[in-house]
């Protein structure tokens, strides 16, 4: 057999090998229900329960933020991550979680929000002006 | 009805949208007389290359009107602009007004159109029996690039998205129909706080010069193939090839430093799809390259030089479409947002795939093959090989990145791996095995044919001695803890670094044309080096317990706690280091936090002691942001983040209470425990839950402005000494007796929580009455922390500039060829 015949063989199998690995270690997207039946990690979209409290209190536990979240099939659960509340989390309009769950909390590893940024919403912010009384 | 606006700049809009129309024209024109200017049989008749050279130069006039256009808008801040309104404010400083002009993705193409311009002029002057084809390669990018910035509705749908839109165009709002909406315009949405950093404003023009450059290796493949000239374009192409890589690779780094010095994500490589999209074309490139040279020497491998040439500037707008069309979407933290451009990107990407495919079909029959098969032991085989397994790795990344993609076109919803950094991290270490392994023992080869014992030699004794090196360094650095492929990773790496070290050392003898390419390698092998230790041993030194932690991707997280409490002046043990919040300091819109690292021998003696100033960004459109501080060693760097901060709430709460708490004294009240009265003589101490006071002293005339004195009225401070945490502070509450009422003004000593009154005087017993409040714990001021130690970073940044220098010493010896053929 010619030596390239066989290099062709070694880069399609790799190839082949690639493509494989990708499928198997790509995720799904789920829902609390999901999560619950399963041991392993994956994606749920859903929004935040603006409704009920988000708890982060630095000064008891900087490494612990849980909230309410609703999933896409109007689930809800609640969401432990550890580490610290990201920025401007009450804002967000639709959230991406990966994680398991832990018993009756879902355990996040990583959350990724979409917040109305100004990169998804232009909002003229508009500010009459008026003088301030100087005062004392 | 028309209404006319008061106070718009409507000048510079307009002519702005001239060039922007001149510019789509002209290249269109110039690609249309260079195309006539090749197919013309007439070699003598020069009138179709004289049209496009015209065409092409008023392109570039155009292109650099456009700039300047759009920069007077940026500078003068004319927030008529919703380019301007979007991305930059009154606040920001002059240096970040160049960043803001290319956040966006019209300024972001204009930069693109300009380089392809410059480079334009270069072929031009120097291209000479390459200049027609070429050229209209070239313009034929430029006019579909161009055509991006158009914003002109044809045929009911809008075609690209014009930077000089008005804002009133742009939105829609109520406010625009009142003729002098403008005033209420205050100030711009800013620059995204992240991108406020002095990388942002040169990491951006060098990436695009990058990409731009990598046309014309792409243009002179087609032009060869389009010219029968089949091999006469591989020697000007390899030059403009090198020239491509070494720009778009310090383009890339660049921007890894800039995410190392401000994102917070912690390191400066996240394998998000943006900085994937940057590293494919780049990859392909680089494999291109090294067959071309495979075909220069030898005649062999012509096809695959070709393809993977024509192959790279095809996945160049693939790139541009992932990170552009909004499609990435869910799965990347920094990629834009549709613009409503996602098919005329679409039609970018496959255009250039057409002319890809169409010439390598066309020409296949006569492209120069080589019937005799490479011999085992040569140079030509194993860098074909080589740079197979670097389209591989590339190929890994195109397909784990472009889920989405496949998402869209399968209509699948497949999600992306849970732990897409460890996936990669481990299949490109593996790649990058093969590669360095190749990179290092091909130089051991020669071109054709080689004296296989001598070579065997060789190869086996610089193996053994990596090997050990190897063993030692894995050892030392703490990588052999990690999966057994980061290991193999390194050994590949310091094998190509031993090796082409062997291979310069030679070429300073005199073998001085291989130097380039030795440099080359060797930093690259660095880079890797520093890479392999500094993400895989990182270790987070702000967790309270000790010892190695797993760094995520590299193996599983377990729950760590990465996040560590500070209290102003409380010390804390974190990493060998004593740590303290020490204060802050704003300089708008900055707040930076100083954090003190304390180190001390045995004997508690003080041997070191830095600051560093994480900082944060209270930015009221895009919420808290914030940026690393490091300290830098020679052998690792210290890298410190603020991940909380109460300084949000402050910002509400002085809002809410318009800052002055003599005002609503209730509202003060609430954020303290309850009040603590104690009596006190002269020179008495009271003890606090975080110290005590000394009450050191009376004041007859204290100092309060504004307050006209009677006769019978009465004026006394209480001068206090505070000691907490082994500070020194001092207080000096006031009493007052004003027609006969009593009165007192509360001093706060805000680092310590605490506020004191003067209450009463109690003239029996020569006693004072002060009632301290105590903030509670959590109303202290504090930050949370996240500090990680990267060890050895500085052979990634070493290993970058050494590769770039090799590149540069490749490129004149390349060129020097080229004057000679």
């Amino acid at each position: 057999m010619k030596k390239s015949a066989i290099l062709g063989i070694i880069v399609i199998a790799v190839a082949i090998a690639v493509i494989i690995s990708t499928y198997s270690n790509s995720s799904t997207y789920g829902s609390f229900k999901d999560a619950e039946k399963t041991q392993s990690e994956l994606h749920i979209v859903g929004h935040l329960n603006k409704q009920k409290p988000l708890y982060y209190d630095a000064t008891k536990d900087a490494n612990y933020f849980s909230f309410y979240m609703k999933d896409n099939k109007g689930e809800e659960c609640k969401v432990v991550f550890t580490g610290t509340k990201p920025q401007d989390f009450e804002r967000s309009e639709q959230i991406v979680l990966t994680g398991a769950m832990r018993g009756n909390e879902f355990h996040a590893s990583k959350i990724l929000m979409k917040c109305p940024s100004k990169y998804t919403e232009d909002k003229v912010e508009v500010t009459e002006a008026n003088a301030k009384q100087a005062s004392l | 009805m028309d209404t006319v606006f008061k106070g718009e700049h409507l000048l510079p809009g307009h002519l702005g949208q001239l060039f922007v129309i001149l510019s789509f024209g002209t290249a269109l024109l110039s690609t249309i007389s260079y195309f006539f200017a090749t197919t013309q049989t007439n070699k003598l008749d020069k009138s179709w290359q004289r049209l496009g050279r015209i065409g092409f130069y008023i392109n570039t006039i155009s292109v650099v009107g456009i700039g300047c256009c759009l920069f007077y808008i940026i500078y003068n801040t004319l927030f008529e602009y919703h380019y301007a309104w979007a991305h930059s404010s009154r606040k920001l400083p002059v240096y970040y007004i160049i960043s803001s002009y290319w956040e966006g993705q019209e300024g972001s193409f204009w930069l693109w159109t300009f380089w392809q311009a410059v480079l334009g002029n270069v072929l031009v002057w120097k291209a000479r029996s390459w200049e027609n084809p070429v050229m209209t390669v070239v313009m034929l990018s430029q006019t579909l690039i161009s055509s991006m910035l158009l914003g002109v509705v044809i045929f009911g749908e809008r075609v690209g998205s014009s930077p000089f839109i008005l804002l009133r165009e742009a939105l829609q709002a109520p406010i625009f129909s009142r003729p002098d909406y403008l005033q209420y315009i205050k100030d711009g949405n800013g620059l995204n706080p992240l991108l406020q950093n002095y990388w942002m404003v040169i990491h951006p023009p060098t990436l695009f010069l990058g990409f731009a450059s990598m046309i014309i290796p792409f243009a002179y493949a087609v032009a060869g193939l389009w010219q029968k000239r089949y091999t006469e374009w591989v020697a000007p192409a390899i030059s403009y090839g090198l020239f491509a890589i070494m720009v778009l690779g310090t383009g890339i780094i660049m921007g890894s430093f800039w995410a190392y010095e401000s994102l917070n994500f912690g390191g400066f490589w996240n394998w998000d799809p943006v900085e994937n999209a940057s590293v494919i074309p780049w990859l392909v490139l680089v494999a291109a390259v090294h067959v071309l040279i495979v075909f220069k020497n030898t005649g062999h491998s012509y096809f695959t030089a070709t393809f993977l040439t024509l192959f790279s500037f095809v996945l160049v707008l693939y790139a541009s479409f992932l990170t552009r069309s909004g499609i990435l979407g869910e799965t990347s933290v920094h990629a834009f947002t549709d613009l409503g451009m996602f098919w005329h990107l679409v039609f970018d990407v496959v255009i250039f795939l057409i002319i890809t495919i169409t010439l390598l079909v066309w020409r296949r029959k006569e492209l120069p093959v080589t019937r005799k098969e490479e011999e085992t032991y040569s140079r030509e085989f194993w860098m074909f090989v080589g740079s197979a397994f670097l389209g591989l790795s590339c190929l890994q990344l195109v397909v784990v990145t472009s889920i989405p993609v496949w998402n869209a076109m399968f209509k699948t919803h497949i999600a992306p791996p849970t732990n897409p950094i460890q996936l990669y991290n481990v299949f490109q270490a593996g790649f990058a095995f093969v590669v360095t392994l190749f990179l290092g023992f091909t130089q051991f080869l020669k071109y054709k044919k080689t004296d296989t014992t001598r070579f065997f030699i060789t190869t086996g004794v610089y193996l053994l001695f990596s090997a050990l090196l190897t063993a030692l360094v894995v050892y030392v650095t703490g990588v052999y803890k990690l999966k057994f492929v980061f290991t193999l990773a390194m050994f590949g790496a310091i094998y190509g670094v031993v090796a082409n070290a062997k291979v310069l050392a030679d070429a300073f003898k005199g073998k001085f044309k291989l130097a380039g390419s030795a440099v080359a390698h060797i930093g690259f092998g660095l880079l890797l080096v520093g890479a392999l230790i500094a993400a895989g041993t990182s270790k987070v030194v702000s967790n309270n317990s000790t010892g190695v932690i797993e760094v995520q991707g590299f193996d599983k997280v377990a729950d760590v706690k990465e996040n560590i409490m500070l209290y102003k002046y409380q010390p804390v043990d974190m990493g060998g280091y004593k740590v303290t919040y020490i204060g802050d300091s704003i300089v708008a819109p900055n707040h930076y936090f100083k954090v003190q690292y304390q180190k001390f021998d045995e004997a508690g003696k003080l041997t070191e002691s830095f600051i560093l100033k994480p900082n944060s960004q209270a930015n009221a459109k895009m919420g808290l942001v914030s940026s690393p501080d490091t300290k830098h060693y020679l052998f690792h760097d210290l890298y410190t983040h603020v991940s909380a901060a109460p300084i949000k709430d402050e910002m509400q709460e002085a809002d809410a209470m318009g800052g002055d708490e003599q005002h609503n004294p209730a509202e003060d009240a609430k954020k303290y425990d309850p009040p603590i009265v104690q009596e006190a003589s002269l020179g008495d101490t009271i003890r606090f839950r975080e110290g005590y006071i000394v009450l050191s002293g009376l004041n007859r005339s204290p100092k309060v402005q504004n307050i006209p004195m009677g006769k019978n009225d009465v004026m006394l401070g209480a001068t206090l000494q505070i000691v907490s945490h082994g500070r020194n502070y001092s207080a000096e509450p006031v009493f007052m007796i004003k027609d006969g009422n009593a009165y007192d003004f509360a001093k706060k000593v805000d680092d310590i929580g605490l506020k004191v009154r003067f209450t009463k005087i109690i003239p029996q017993n020569n006693k004072f009455e002060i009632t301290l409040y105590q903030q509670p714990e959590s109303r202290k001021p504090y930050i949370v922390m996240r500090a990680i130690e990267f060890p050895y970073i500085n052979f990634f940044w070493a290993g970058t500039i050494i590769m770039v220098i090799g590149f540069l010493m490749s490129i004149f010896r390349r060129n020097k060829e080229l004057k000679v053929v």
